[in-house]
């Protein structure tokens, strides 16, 4: 029986390698991306995840300018120029003439890129009386925990293609969050056809932009496919079509790509790198990512609002060990927030030794001195900043059992985890963060900042007003030694106050087919299919 | 025959109408908003919630909201999911497409395969062939469908390469899903690269298809051999023999059609086991069909998806249950004396 099956199998496959000329065709003109999860929607400027990031940033959207991480200098994107006024409160920019739309099945542009889509896509996030503001939860996390939203007192359409952005105060990360993933153009003409159409929430489903791939299609749990913006401004991208497959199995990920089915996949399993850079076939890149993983406390909930408690729970974690077995040498062992590459870190150490006796003494002090019980969260997917969480969260319970505290481990599917977090439901949770531009104030205020406590990024729903009064301080100073020397200050608050437990920072990886070339992995924000290309084989 | 199909047609309905009642009580058992898990509409889109709380009667008894469920049920109004808010029943169809095709295709290759085999292994009876026929299919039936798709993932696209590892189809391809059904939906479609799309489908299906025939092909190899056995036996057969009738005349003529009668009574079982198999492999091999939305759905907390799932793997295993008996009612009568002598 099994020979006759086997026979049919190998029938049907014969007959598979018919028309390998046409299927070669097919596969040379595109790209099969296989992501890590759904995005939570087609626009950056509603979230911060990491995922929606990747589906969307890069891909279907511009912004005003870009970073270039290698010369570490803004480049102009779809402003041309721009100059600073007023003494650095008010930005002046210039737009391109030349940008297009994406035409799509839904909507067909009637006019190029100018000034209205800039104020319509700043309005959008800005401005509580914007017709766009409340759609789709109107919640815009980027812009309210780096502060953007306070900080940007109006934006003004001077010309058809100069706007004038007014800010209230002198801003020196100001630039650096308008290169980031979040600040991408819309367009108004596609606002004002949905509205006339009374479905204003399909902007971010079904959604348009100048990038170089345009949306086409997305089925929840399997694929996202784009088709090459042919009209693009800068020079078109190389494939045709670009499709992710959805595959948060980070197994099912690695044997995709080893038979082909991928050309490239985030966040291969650490452990298994060295094995796929050994195969010819497989390549694997790596950037330093400014990441950095950390167990927050939720201090809004007893025992955790006792600062005692939360330094007796830094102690009772062995972070070397941890470090060592979940990255396996992929990791350096954070010794603050600021990862090592950026310009304000310094190699004083800024975290609690491991010390169980320590621990338990504080607990004592604190009034636990039989312990507690608690849970930990631990996020369902990989990250670059935290490969696994769940094998992460149970080292760290077999720690806290050492000093009397009964951990449970709880997960929910990754959406819905988000959602809860933001709701504040968690004891502690296993997160991290990647840095969205270079300035060090990116890893202060998006996560600690009483802003980001109310927009819920803040995992330790942690609010301290002398801490915001310190953040405000170094982003207005303009000296850079004076902003180090305050971001050394900002450090030893959090190791004091120690709303989280900083665990490490990592290297982002990604591995692509060896025929695939020019898929960037930039540092800041998202991966960028602009460049990504096929080597045929007679050039390998 | 009409009071024995009128008689399965009002036990198909009463079950239905008990399924109506578990999945409507489901949305009372369920935690949170029993609203909210009906309609999937949330409290924080108050506007809606409002309109949905008055049109699903939630001012009003439980009776009230039940006959209000089950006319929302009918009218294709199956509530939108609280992940991706898009209509419940709109995102059936596709979905029951795929997992038609391969339940289907499946069902299909068992019944070609295993009955020629259980007849050959009849005829052969005691035989080599017979118990190697016959060993080998008891250990297939002993294997967990679970495994037996990661070994065949492993060998056949790990080792051997000669089949993907998951999906319908290499997505590069760009075949818009209409039917869900991949084979129907290139061959409607306007690709220009058509035959190759088919191919491709051809070399992602036959793996998960294989995997979901060996149950049901080691059963019918097994109740086939039995049958035809049983079928020589009879008295008829014998006479047949003694009018000199040739040794395959008796088996087309006479054995034969006599002997499908417990397979074609088997298969409305069969197709319940498939049903089953189907949504291991659907998640295991990344199918989109009905099977794999219902588990990520139960992951996902998403209570509309949840019973929409639930309805339709159920309304389809009792439609076909029901289908099959009333065919093998029709076509083998001595069954409907035996039924109507109870």
């Amino acid at each position: 029986m099994l020979q006759r099956i086997a026979i049919i199998c190998s029938a049907a496959v014969i007959a598979a390698c018919g028309p390998v000329a046409e299927h070669a065709q097919v596969e040379q003109d595109g790209l099969v991306y296989c992501s890590e999860g759904n995005p939570e929607g087609f626009n950056p400027q509603l979230g911060t995840s990491g995922t929606t990031v990747d589906a969307t940033s890069a891909q279907i959207y511009d912004r005003l300018l870009d970073y270039d991480a290698k010369r570490q200098q803004f480049i102009p994107a779809l402003a041309r120029g721009w100059q600073a006024l007023d003494s650095g409160t008010r930005y002046r920019f210039d737009l391109r003439t030349d940008v297009a739309f994406h035409h799509t099945d839904w909507f067909t542009p009637t006019r190029k890129f100018n000034a209205d889509d800039v104020v319509f896509s700043f309005n959008r996030w800005l401005s509580p009386q914007h017709s766009y503001h409340h759609v789709n939860g109107g919640r815009y996390p980027f812009f309210r925990s780096s502060g953007l939203i306070r900080l940007i007192h109006s934006i003004e359409r001077i010309d058809e293609y100069t706007v004038d952005i007014k800010l209230n105060q002198p801003d020196s990360s100001f630039l650096a969050n308008l290169a980031t993933d979040f600040a991408v153009i819309l367009s108004e003409e596609y606002g004002q056809q949905l509205l006339r159409n009374n479905q204003p929430e399909q902007i971010d489903r079904l959604p348009v932009g100048t990038g170089p791939f345009q949306f086409e299609l997305f089925r929840k749990d399997f694929i996202i496919r784009y088709q090459r913006h042919e009209g693009y401004w800068r020079e078109a991208p190389e494939i045709k079509r670009l499709v992710y497959v959805i595959t948060p199995n980070a197994n099912k990920r690695m044997l995709k790509l080893l038979t082909g089915e991928c050309d490239v996949i985030p966040y291969p399993l650490v452990n298994e790198l060295s094995q796929l850079d050994q195969d010819a076939e497989i390549k694997v890149g790596s950037s330093v990512s400014p990441n950095v993983s950390f167990w927050a406390f939720n201090t809004k909930r007893p025992p955790f609002d006792n600062v005692l408690v939360r330094r007796a729970l830094a102690h009772a974690i062995n972070r070397p060990a941890i470090v060592q077995t979940i990255y396996d040498g992929n990791a350096r062992l954070a010794s603050g927030m600021l990862p090592e590459t950026s310009w304000a870190y310094s190699d004083v150490e800024q975290t609690y030794p491991y010390d169980p006796a320590k621990a338990r003494e504080l607990l004592a002090q604190a009034g636990y001195p039989n312990g507690f019980s608690m849970s930990i969260w631990a996020m369902p997917v990989q990250r670059a900043y935290n490969p696994n969480a769940q094998r992460m969260a149970e080292l760290m319970q077999a720690d806290l059992a050492r000093i009397g505290i009964d951990a449970t481990i709880v997960s929910y599917e990754w959406n819905t985890f988000r959602q809860r977090l933001v709701a504040g439901q968690h004891d502690s949770v296993l997160i991290g963060w990647v840095a969205d531009n270079a300035d060090p104030d990116n890893f202060f205020r998006p996560i600690l900042s009483c802003a980001a406590a109310r927009s819920g990024n803040n995992r330790a729903m942690w609010c301290n007003p002398e801490f915001d009064k310190l953040l405000v301080a170094a982003i207005s100073e303009s000296d850079i030694d004076q902003r180090k020397h305050l971001y050394q200050f900002i450090e030893d608050m959090v190791m004091q106050q120690a709303p989280l437990v900083p665990i490490a920072n990592s290297l982002r990886y990604q591995a692509h087919r060896s025929d695939v070339e020019g898929v960037e992995l930039p540092p800041y924000g998202g991966i960028n299919f602009r460049y990504a290309r096929r080597v045929s084989d007679d050039s390998l | 025959m009409i009071r024995y199909s009128l008689r399965r047609v009002v036990l198909l309905i009463i079950t239905l109408w008990l399924l109506t009642l578990l999945l409507f009580s489901l949305n009372y058992w369920y935690p949170g908003d029993p609203l909210t898990n009906m309609s999937g509409i949330t409290a924080n889109n108050t506007i809606a919630y409002q309109q949905a709380e008055l049109a699903r009667g939630f001012d009003q008894g439980l009776f009230s909201q039940y006959v209000l469920f089950l006319q929302h049920l009918l009218h294709g109004d199956w509530g939108i999911s609280l992940v991706t808010e898009q209509p419940v029943f709109g995102e059936i169809k596709p979905l029951l497409g795929a997992t038609l095709e391969l339940g289907l295709l499946a069902m299909a290759l068992a019944l070609v395969l295993g009955i020629p085999l259980g007849v050959y292994a009849a005829i052969q009876q005691r035989g080599a062939l017979d118990r190697v026929i016959m060993g080998m299919s008891l250990s297939a039936y002993s294997i967990p469908v679970f495994w037996l798709a990661q070994l065949f993932i492993l060998l056949f696209a790990l080792k051997l390469s000669w089949s993907p590892i998951s999906g319908q189809i290499n997505p590069l391809y760009a075949i818009d899903v209409q039917t869900g059904s991949v084979l129907i939906d290139i061959l409607i479609s306007d690709s220009p690269y058509k035959t190759a799309a088919f191919y491709n489908a051809l070399h992602h299906l036959w793996v998960p298809v294989v995997v979901l025939a060996i149950m049901p092909l080691t059963m019918l190899i097994r109740i086939m051999r039995n049958s035809v056995l049983d079928v020589l036996q009879q008295n008829y057969i014998k006479a047949a023999r003694a009018r000199g009738l040739n040794d395959r005349h008796i088996m087309f003529r006479h054995t034969l059609p006599n002997a499908m009668q417990p397979i074609v009574r088997q298969l409305g079982l069969q197709f319940s086991v498939l049903m089953t198999n189907i949504i291991i492999t659907e998640v295991i091999f990344n199918w989109p069909g009905v099977g794999s939305w219902l588990v990520k759905s139960i992951y996902e907390r998403d209570f509309p998806v949840i019973q929409a799932g639930l309805l339709v793997l159920a309304t389809l295993i009792l439609l076909v249950n029901v289908f099959v008996d009333v065919i093998h009612a029709w076509r083998y009568p001595q069954i409907r004396k035996e039924i109507d002598a109870e």
